[in-house]
């Protein structure tokens, strides 16, 4: 482990057009050389961005990003310099025409490497990723799964400092997933890459990070102030539920079984007095009492209620004194079926 | 004597429509990568005039060429009226638009994938640019064949730029104008014919002949 490979202060970052509300605001991220990093957040919470401009695809508007002690953005050869050490694999990647050998040459002809090491790379990288023999084969007879290998053993042929991975696991079948996972937990311990990558699966996030980010509507979350709940799924076909407790249903929808994680965002747990009107049908509702209030930024308090279960909610300030939030004070919270994450196990 | 003027028809045809694709494509398809690489404010804009100017009758380009090359014009002087020049500048920008639109189209197609993967795998901005316009070139090709379609069939910038003169500016079409004007119907269908086969030939080619074009 070396020291800082990215820092990331007061990153902010919105799309200039067409103009969304969205931005990502990052106050700080530091990452170690040779660290594997989780991103996890419900979609739309930035993940994606945030991968994009550690790949240098995007420039922050606002703040500072340092890379190896520089500004990436120096120059467009330490642009160019930057984008060749941190390789970015998309979630729905592109794949040029042609055949599979050729998309993997592409960054090594770029590199210069030489010609006569590229079947060498080009071979390994496919064994990586268990499409051996298949250099010559068309792009456009690939499956979704062998499409998302191809792209991933293009970024690893290049052997760079850097892979970001966008949800990498997500097009492929259980157990391709897990020797995906396999190879990634191996490049980051055996050839010191840097890992970044995103994912909806808590356990994946547990299995492979060293470090997890929460991210949630562009800001980072603390991944211990997440709502977080595991247990065995239960459905009548339309609705799924867990009962983290005898009794105790968190609902959400779908049909899921097995062992799953459900995650609320605390931003997504609306808080109101214990005796206000009765909550629309199918809500997830939970009685408990205030124990602990912390300030979070200028405008904002996150709550944490206790009763059956501990929640964590984040609630604007002007709603704190409006329904007079205070400790120990008796409150119900709820949250849609819809605001539950469900990860699998 | 009938077949050399024919065959001179045909050339000056060809030559001035090609170039005029030629030229156009080199304007449109950079402008084309721009605009489909980028948002910027104003691009909606620039697409529906475009758009508009895509559907400008040939006569008004004519027209607007013939006050600008006239005795009379802003670039009289420079003599170019009734030559084939003339009929090329005004067919540039007959097909410049079509040729600009349908790039765009087919670039967007290729989609911001392609350029944002060329960078991440290490390509400098110019390096992306040409590795989408390899991606659409197929589309491209299209694109520069149906300008060239569209300026070998249009008469009335040939007409009033070129002035239908014999064995200067007399193309396929003001041929087929001038047989039709003189009664000699069969000769105008068989130019009309002539030209019909072309214009199949170049839509042939775009539709079927380009290798490896299906699938793409």
């Amino acid at each position: 482990m070396g020291g800082d490979l990215y820092r990331l202060e007061e990153v902010r970052f919105a799309h200039p057009f067409p103009k969304t509300s969205f931005a990502l605001e990052i106050d700080l991220l530091r990452l170690e050389a040779g660290a594997t990093l989780a991103l996890v957040g419900p979609n739309g919470a930035g993940k994606s961005t945030l991968l994009m401009i550690l790949a240098f695809l995007a420039r922050p508007g606002r703040g500072r990003l340092v890379y190896r002690g520089g500004n990436p953005w120096a120059s467009e050869s330490d642009l160019v310099a930057a984008r060749r050490e941190a390789v970015l694999v998309t979630h729905h990647p592109y794949l040029f025409k042609g055949t599979v050998g050729e998309n993997l040459a592409f960054g090594l002809k770029l590199r210069k490497v030489p010609e006569t090491d590229w079947p060498r790379r080009v071979g390994a990288a496919l064994d990586l990723v268990e499409l051996q023999g298949r250099e010559r084969a068309d792009v456009r007879a690939l499956s979704a799964g062998q499409v998302q290998r191809t792209a991933l053993a293009r970024a690893i042929v290049l052997k760079p400092r850097v892979l970001l991975l966008d949800e990498p696991t997500a097009a492929l079948d259980a157990a391709l997933g897990l020797r995906i996972e396999a190879v990634l937990g191996e490049l980051g311990r055996q050839a010191g890459t840097t890992v970044v990558f995103s994912t909806h699966d808590f356990s994946q996030a547990n299995r492979l990070g060293d470090d997890i980010f929460y991210l949630s509507e562009g800001r980072k979350v603390e991944y211990s102030h997440v709502n977080c709940f595991s247990g065995t799924a239960a459905t009548d076909g339309r609705l799924s539920w867990i009962e983290p407790k005898p009794g105790i249903r968190i609902v959400f929808p779908g049909e899921r079984r097995g062992h799953v994680t459900c995650v609320v965002d605390p931003a997504r747990v609306a808080v109101r007095p214990a005796n206000g009107p009765p909550a629309e049908a199918g809500t997830n509702v939970f009685g408990g009492r205030i124990t602990r209030m912390d300030l979070i930024g200028p405008a904002s308090a996150l709550l944490r209620v206790s009763g059956d279960l501990t929640f964590r909610a984040t609630v604007p300030m002007e709603e704190v004194s409006a329904k007079g939030l205070s400790l120990s004070k008796a409150v119900l919270l709820e949250f849609k079926p819809e605001s539950v994450e469900v990860g699998h196990d | 004597m009938i077949f050399r003027e024919l065959g001179l028809a045909i050339w000056i045809s060809f030559k001035t429509s090609g170039l005029a694709a030629l030229i156009a494509s080199l304007l449109a398809v950079p402008a084309a990568l721009f605009l489909a690489g980028r948002d910027f404010r104003g691009k909606r804009l620039v697409l529906l005039v475009n758009q508009t100017w895509m559907a400008a009758p040939t006569v008004v380009i004519g027209l607007l060429f013939y006050s600008l090359l006239g005795r009379g014009g802003p670039l009289g002087r420079l003599g170019l009226l009734y030559t084939q020049t003339a009929m090329t500048i005004g067919q540039v920008f007959l097909v410049l638009p079509l040729i600009l639109g349908f790039s765009y189209t087919a670039l967007r197609q290729v989609d911001r994938r392609a350029r944002t993967t060329a960078l991440t795998l290490g390509a400098t901005r110019r390096q992306a640019g040409w590795v989408v316009l390899r991606e659409a070139r197929f589309a491209l090709l299209t694109a520069v064949l149906a300008g060239f379609a569209r300026a070998i069939s249009e008469i009335g910038i040939a007409m009033m730029l070129g002035g239908n003169i014999r064995h200067a500016t007399r193309n396929i079409t003001t041929s087929i104008a001038l047989e039709a004007a003189k009664g000699d119907f069969r000769g105008a269908a068989v130019l009309g014919a002539i030209l019909l086969a072309i214009t199949l030939g170049t839509n042939l080619l775009v539709q079927t002949g380009l290798p490896g074009k299906r699938g793409d």
